[in-house]
């Protein structure tokens, strides 16, 4: 008796033992930030990571910047998320866009500077010091890209540097807009002194010192710009045109970037990484598709080609480019004559079915970075990238800053524009104004997501697109105030800490 | 093999055992029923403190053999008797009479770690009669305790086949750690499965579980019943007893039943020609608003000149078929997808058991098949289950056992419920189809109808698409019993549960809707995929039992023990990369390569827990008039930070049965009176693994044209993560009165749930959108009230009744740090309509209200607010602010998902050989907010509105301003989530009618003991008020799309399946 008692009690004793190791268990299927960190390719993966986010940059770009402007008109089927911002709705507070976009950047943010952090905590595990200053160099510009994303769309924005607990990030209100520059030219001037000029093989597409130069140039365009009475906008009117003019100059007369002579080839699927880019958002197929060339495309055009599987998921709505911009183009380019980037990036009729005979040619649409044949699987598969700044709109930017006042001549900034207008196959024209330029950077870059900034940036935003309003007759657009400069605050943002933040002027 | 032939032999030689037979005097007798005066078949007899045993015959006959007649003592009993032990007193012919139980007072039941009398029990606790389940066809348990338990609501989401019922005990305590209860079968406590985001099930409980094998249910309800089960407590306990075998000879029972299923209830849409009519008044009204010359009246050929449409052409927006109006509808078929897609279904199911012993060894043993073809083209289900349980007393001191349920279910699912699959479809799909397609519009070459939306035939698609599960699952446990001194005992036992899952699906490009890729690339559309998982579950647990009588007045019992239970899952999923290569083979081996030559994508996933246990428990009871028991227990697991890991879960209850007191003596109609008093902490650990440990996520890109992986953090770490609590104060009252023709149970309890597992908001710049925390405070309180009576109990005609109401109120007490409402969006466009904060029910709904349509007067009043772009005949919202804007400022508090009470109500009857049962059940006070019912009936939908509330709407013709709906086809913006798709959930359900009848007057072969005979109706009759969808309880959809707030909604259901059956009970 006593004997099994014993025994039993052993084995108890022996099993508890055992058991209670059990309880400290390891995840078998995925890494913690424990066992993580510990060597360069740890970190190169934990940089990719603070990438990743730049994925949503181009949707952004043309849901809030492109269909926003004056470029973009939409006829939609139902109640679809974009046509508030199309229309200029007040109530914008959970537009999956906005908040898509609002969530992304600060992801991004948060991912940047877990890595700086960890840099400094675990960053003697990268044997390569100059690697680790790269590394390091890349999330400041990372981080000052997305910041600067969300200071042109939003306004005021809680400025978090480390990777912080919710409850430390619940204690910081939004920044004054010119503290949010403070921290965004700090990032860019480190990343621009720190970064390589070039990168090559499985590098290509990281961020340069020129891709940093070339975003500082446009934070100093940005800074100088109109106020609109506004605190809470973009624009500062620093009149910083020189400082801007400076980082123009350094990328011209030394980034080794070519005036590309050619207007398709720049957005070429077979010369992606062109001399052209400064700085672009890199996608290939399969493993990291871009789904931006599916999304300002009505349904019925896919129908046409016999595709499925590439629309936007957004119904049969269609998105028309605005009969003031086609206007703009005939107009410009004069009788008789075709602007080459028209051409290039508008489709202008297409049949709807694959059995139509006669063409739809009242939706004209943008198809700029569209090639069918080379497609991925899916509407979120196009091995294409997207570029955020190339050297045109480098020369264009410099122009824009003599126009507005720094150092330079007319003669310059007449000669870029008709270097513009030639290799589109138009006249040139001279004594050029603000408003010619800034209609030339429309024709040109139309389709990439820059015209609602561009109108923001020159003071255009309110008169330009109540003029278009009234020109092209569009009811269901609302008039357009100052506050809407900038979109509203998620509402989520709001309601998760009550009195934290306050909501942009205009919304609700 | 070697193993099967091994466990033949043991089992022939417990036979040989068990009959093995003593010499010596034989006693003759017969056990009569004490009312009817009739022979008891089946009873067992035994002599006391002798191995002998036998079992009266049909007449109710027995002979046995004693060594001595003097001091020979018999052991008289039978289910549903009273146990009697006879003095034979020298007797050689005696006659026993049995006298029925009484009812639940003299049971005993069963209890955590034990069995207790159901006179000691105080705790709440709730059982179930599982008589009621053998004499009906039952597939599941969980129908079968459909509302028969207060304060236990089961809820039918489906009526798919072979999917798994919601149980919630008490209302739900918890935010995002489910509400499931801890189900414990034959002691062995299975690992909690929660119930899935989206309301399905993926591993339940109480699959392959026969329900012929069970013995008893008990519910625990209240922590101190359950706080022995600890931190897995706190959703309830459910206890499932199997059947063991009886002393005796063996009893063969024989149980065969079948019938046919349909829709309990189809979904109310426009016909063909109400469609049409609605879909012409769209295409003019949008006409005539486009094109300023436009006239209603103009014809197609018009019509095309007005909108530059190409000759033969038709732009569908504006223009009408002209086949439409045609005498004949010619080249036009008009089809119901209901009709077309629901069907009868048979099915059938067979169960054998046999069971019997004696002294020494008792057994049970059954198999069962059951086939069930599923309402909807293409579902079913299967399942083939046995069971072994056998117990050995080895010796006089040690008592072993094993119990072994093996099984194997195929169930065909096919991808129906939710969002924009095919029930939605079936119930927004337009009902004209062009002739030459008929019901393979829109598959294989078949363009879709122009007019319709956009959809693949439904019918086509169920026809032509592969989801099959296979799931086995093995249930064992072994355990042995030592008795260590006299009241001293323990017990230890090994419990293994494995379940293997794989699921087939399988979409041929037939049905992918793309037409080129069918025609020009075949297979190239298809998809398919295999996906499964292995659960392994493994318990120990080791007790010891104390027992003693102390000058038979103390009664002390005593456990104490430790538990280690340990869980691994591995899944695995392989899908296709780029379509097959065609259609005849639909395994992988058949995908075809992508440029990259890839042609499988996959992976595998594994994850673990532990958890660890200490317990205790006394209970003690003064005469059985003064009852207390208090218990403990210590909890670990593996899901928690190093520092929080383990907790604390004491109870403590007392009970007072005044009924024995001498100043109730005299009070003669009350036969039994027991106040009871209760106060428990439960905790629930069901978070999921690894959730205190900062884990990192992929987060890819590419550089140049290579592909990165990148690693983020996926989630802020929460080291400090614990676990949720719950205390329960419960007080009960159990009388029984009338001579046990009135028993009541009624309990007042209040339950508070704290520290809950919530992923509070975060602001975006933390990197996440939400943590998970414990934070945040639920309460259920609520009445319950469970009653049986037999208002007739004659020779020939017995009625007994079971009626039970429970109302449960459920508020939430605190939430996050500075208790900030949270508002809970869905995984669609619209303003948040769930919202949890202090007050109010969980997950109150907070819409704009619908308050009828706009008149011109309406219109002119700069008053009434409106949004953009209305006009007259437009929906008019509740301006709750007065600001003159209709936005989300406007929500009102609308009501609560949880219903406030649910009832059961079973009448049974019996005259002669007839029974009579019938089943109800429904409940009150809650809303159901549909998304099926927002996606058929919502102006803005253009042709998919086909909801039949539209018949009613109001139209430019038909100014009816108190329709249910105004114009159709409407361009203004709705506010989403109004109160239009807002549906009272009250119902009641009339669940079964069963009528049997005995044949043993007839079939007097003598070899039946018992036999029967019976039909039986399900769901045959309902009401609610429900028009958004098939069935008021219906979950199918995650509709907050985040695994934070699980909110199952009704996005698409399958009906509940009516059935009638015809079924024979035999036991020989």
């Amino acid at each position: 008796m006593k004997k099994v008692l014993y025994t039993s009690g052993c084995l108890a004793l022996l099993a508890l033992g055992a058991c209670n190791k059990d309880l400290t268990q390891v995840p078998p299927s995925s890494t913690t930030t424990a066992n993580f960190y510990g060597n360069t390719n740890d970190f190169t993966q934990a940089v990719t990571g603070a990438y990743s986010k730049l994925r949503n940059y181009p949707d952004a770009a043309l849901w809030m910047g492109e269909v926003r402007s004056d470029n973009v008109v939409i006829a939609t089927d139902g109640n679809r998320d974009f046509q508030g911002i199309n229309d200029f709705s007040p109530n914008l507070t959970n537009t999956s866009f906005v908040v898509t976009e609002w969530d992304n950047d600060f992801s991004g943010i948060f991912n940047t500077n877990t890595v700086l952090d960890k840099l400094v905590t675990n960053g003697t595990n990268i044997a390569d010091t100059s690697l680790r200053r790269r590394f390091g160099a890349e999330c400041h510009f990372l981080r000052a890209f997305y910041y600067f994303n969300l200071l042109r769309f939003y306004g005021k924005l809680p400025i978090v540097t480390s990777a912080l607990t919710p409850p430390q990030v619940a204690a910081i209100p939004r920044s004054e807009v010119k503290d949010v520059y403070t921290l965004i030219i700090s990032d860019l001037q480190y990343a621009a002194a720190n970064l390589p000029g070039a990168y090559s093989g499985a590098d290509v597409g990281r961020a340069t010192s020129w891709a940093a130069k070339g975003v500082l140039g446009l934070v100093y365009l940005t800074r100088s710009g109109p106020t609109y009475g506004l605190t809470s906008g973009p624009g500062l009117a620093s009149g910083e045109y020189d400082l801007a003019r400076a980082q123009f100059d350094d990328i011209i007369n030394n980034g080794g970037f070519v005036f590309s002579t050619d207007y398709p080839s720049i957005f070429s699927y077979t010369n992606e990484n062109n001399k052209e880019v400064l700085f672009d958002i890199q996608y290939i197929s399969t493993t990291n598709g871009g789904d931006f060339p599916s999304q300002i495309v009505p349904a019925s055009y896919w129908t046409g080609l016999g595709l499925s599987g590439y629309d936007n998921a957004y119904g049969t709505s269609s998105y028309n480019v605005t009969k003031n911009l086609l206007a703009s183009f005939k107009n410009s380019a004069g009788p008789g004559v075709t602007d080459k980037r028209d051409t290039f990036s508008i489709k202008h009729a297409f049949l709807q079915t694959t059995t139509a005979t006669v063409p739809d040619t009242i939706n004209p649409f943008e198809k700029k970075y569209i090639n069918p044949a080379l497609r991925g699987a899916s509407r979120s598969d196009w091995p294409i990238n997207f570029i955020v700044m190339r050297y045109t709109d480098v020369l264009l930017m410099k122009a824009e800053a003599i126009l507005r006042g720094a150092s330079g001549t007319q003669s310059y900034v007449d000669s870029v524009v008709n270097k513009v207008r030639t290799r589109a196959g138009i006249a040139t024209v001279s004594n050029v104004t603000i408003p010619m330029l800034m209609e030339e950077r429309r024709r040109e870059f139309i389709a990439e997501g820059l015209r609602w900034n561009d109108l923001v940036r020159e003071g255009m935003a309110v008169t330009t697109m109540n003029a278009w309003i009234a020109s092209d007759t569009i009811p269901t657009i609302r008039a357009i105030i100052p506050q809407y400069i900038i979109y509203p605050v998620p509402e989520a943002e709001i309601l998760t800490k009550p009195g934290l933040y306050t909501q942009n002027d205009g919304y609700y | 093999m070697r193993k099967l032939a091994c466990l033949i032999t043991l089992f022939t030689l417990f036979f040989t055992v068990a009959r093995s037979q003593d010499q010596g005097k034989v006693i003759k007798g017969k056990v009569v029923d004490e009312t009817t005066g009739k022979g008891i078949p089946g009873v067992s007899v035994i002599l006391k403190g002798n191995t002998t045993g036998t079992q009266t015959n049909n007449d109710g006959a027995f002979s046995i053999t004693a060594p001595s007649l003097a001091n020979a003592q018999l052991e008289i009993g039978s289910v549903g008797y009273e146990r009697q032990v006879v003095d034979v007193k020298g007797r050689t012919e005696l006659t026993v009479r049995l006298k029925l139980e009484a009812k639940g007072l003299e049971d005993v039941v069963v209890i955590g770690y034990g069995t207790q009398s159901r006179r000691n029990v105080s705790g709440a606790q709730t059982s179930f009669d599982v008589k009621t389940i053998e004499e009906k066809p039952i597939a599941r348990v969980d129908q079968a305790m459909i509302g028969q338990m207060p304060g236990v609501v089961i809820k039918q989401q489906t009526g798919m086949p072979g999917q798994g019922f919601s149980l919630t005990v008490r209302g739900p305590g918890s935010i995002a750690g489910g509400t499931e209860p801890l189900y414990v079968i034959d002691g062995f406590p299975l690992d909690v499965v929660s119930q899935g985001t989206n309301g399905s099930f993926t591993a339940n409980p109480l699959n392959n579980i026969n329900p012929n094998d069970i013995e008893s249910i008990q519910v625990l309800k209240d922590a101190a019943a359950a706080a022995i089960y600890g931190s897995r407590a706190a959703n309830g306990v459910v206890l499932i007893t199997t059947k063991r075998g009886q002393i005796g000879k063996t009893k063969i029972s024989v149980n065969a039943y079948g019938g046919t299923s349909s829709v309990a209830k189809k979904m109310d849409v426009l016909s063909p020609q109400e469609w049409i009519d609605m879909s012409t008044e769209l295409d003019n009204y949008k006409y005539i608003t486009k094109y300023p010359t436009a006239s209603v009246n103009d014809n197609n050929a018009q019509r095309r000149i007005v909108t530059g449409t190409a000759a033969g052409a038709y732009s569908v927006q504006y223009m009408n078929d002209d086949r439409w109006t045609q005498p004949g509808h010619p080249g036009l078929r008009y089809v119901n997808w209901q009709d077309e897609a629901f069907r009868p279904a048979p099915f059938q199911n067979y169960e054998v058991s046999a069971s019997g012993g004696n002294e020494n060894v008792r057994y049970f043993f059954s198999g069962a098949y059951l086939d069930q073809k599923g309402v909807l083209l293409n579902s079913g289900y299967k399942n083939y289950s046995a069971r072994a349980n056998i117990e050995v007393n080895a010796s006089k001191r040690f008592k072993m056992g094993f119990n072994l349920a093996p099984s194997y279910a195929e169930t065909a699912t096919p991808l129906a419920e939710g969002k924009d699959a095919q029930l939605m479809h079936l119930f927004n799909m337009t009902p004209i189809v062009e002739d030459s397609a008929g019901l393979l519009s829109g598959a294989g070459k078949n363009a879709v109808y122009q007019w319709a939306s956009s959809s693949v035939s439904p019918v086509a698609y169920l026809n032509n698409t592969i989801s099959l599960y296979k799931t086995t699952r093995i249930l064992y446990s072994m355990y042995g019993e030592l008795t260590l001194a006299k009241g001293l005992s323990a017990r230890s036992s090994i419990n293994y549960d494995e379940s293997n899952q794989t699921y087939k699906r399988y979409i041929s490009d037939f049905v992918a809707g793309n037409i080129s890729n069918y025609l020009n690339i075949p297979g190239r559309s298809s998809s398919g995929a295999y996906s499964g998982f292995k659960k392994q579950n493994i318990v120990n647990e080791n007790t010891i039992n104390y027992n003693i009588t102390l000058k038979e007045k103390h009664t002390i019992t005593a456990i104490a023990g430790m538990s280690y239970s340990f869980a691994h899952t591995e899944s695995y999923t392989l899908s296709t990369a780029n379509g097959f290569n065609n259609d005849a083979v639909n395994t992988l081996n058949n995908a075809s390569p992508t440029a990259a030559g890839v042609t499988v994508t996959g992976n595998t996933t594994e994850t673990n827990n532990a958890l660890m246990s200490y317990f205790a428990r006394v209970q003690y009871s003064y005469l059985g008039k003064y009852l207390l028991s208090g218990s403990i227990r210590r909890d670990a697991s593996s899901r928690f930070g190093i520092d929080s890991r383990w907790g604390t879960f004491p109870s403590l209850s007392a009970g007072w049965r005044i009924s024995d007191e001498n100043f109730m003596k005299n009070v003669r109609f009350v036969s039994d009176l027991k106040l009871r008093a209760s106060w428990g902490r439960a905790g629930s650990s069901n978070i999921g693994d690894y959730q205190a440990i900062p884990t990192l996520a992929n987060a890819n890109y590419s550089f140049g044209t290579t592909a990165a992986n990148g690693e983020v953090p996926s989630g802020v770490a929460s080291p400090n993560l614990h676990w949720e609590t719950s205390n329960t104060y419960d007080l009960g009252l159990d009388a029984t009165v009338l001579k046990n023709r009135i028993n009541m149970t009624f309990d007042v309890y209040r339950k508070v749930s704290t520290d809950l597992f919530l992923q509070l908001p975060t602001l975006a710049a933390s990197g996440f959108l939400s943590a998970l925390q414990n934070i945040g405070q639920v309460q259920n309180q609520g009445l319950e009230l469970g009653l049986n009576l037999v208002p007739v109990m004659t020779k020939s005609f017995q009625w007994s009744i079971n009626a039970n109401v429970a109302f449960n109120q459920n508020k939430v007490l605190k939430l996050g740090i500075d208790g900030a409402p949270i508002n809970v969006s869905t995984a669609y466009t619209g303003n948040p309509p769930f919202l949890l904060q202090v007050g109010l029910p969980m997950y109150s709904y907070s819409l704009i209200k619908s308050n009828g349509i706009l008149t011109a007067a309406d219109i002119a009043d700069p008053k009434v607010a409106k949004l953009p772009l209305e006009t007259v005949g437009d929906t008019k919202y509740v301006d709750k602010d007065g600001n003159g804007i209709i936005d989300a400022n406007d929500r009102l508090l609308l009501g609560q998902p949880n219903p406030k009470s649910t009832w059961g109500l079973t009448n049974n009857f019996r005259y002669k050989a007839f029974d009579l049962s019938i089943q109800m059940y429904g409940q009150e006070g809650g809303v159901i907010y549909s998304f099926l019912g927002r996606a058929t009936d919502n102006p803005a939908n253009g042709r998919n509105t086909t909801n039949g509330i539209w018949r009613d709407r109001w139209t430019a013709t038909n100014q009816n301003y108190n329709a249910p709906r105004g114009k159709i086809g409407e361009a203004y913006t709705i506010p989403l989530f109004t109160s239009d798709w807002l549906y009272s959930s009250n119902f009641f359900r009339i669940q079964n009618i069963t009528l049997g009848y005995n044949l043993k007057s007839i079939i007097s072969s003598g070899i039946f003991s018992g036999a029967r005979i019976y039909a039986s109706l399900q769901n045959y009759f309902d009401w609610d008020k429900y028009k958004g969808g098939v069935n008021p309880e219906a979950e199918n959809t995650n509709v907050s799309g985040s695994s934070a707030y699980p909110l199952p909604g009704d996005y698409g259901a399958m009906p509940l399946n009516k059935t009638i059956t015809f079924g024979v009970n035999f036991s020989f």
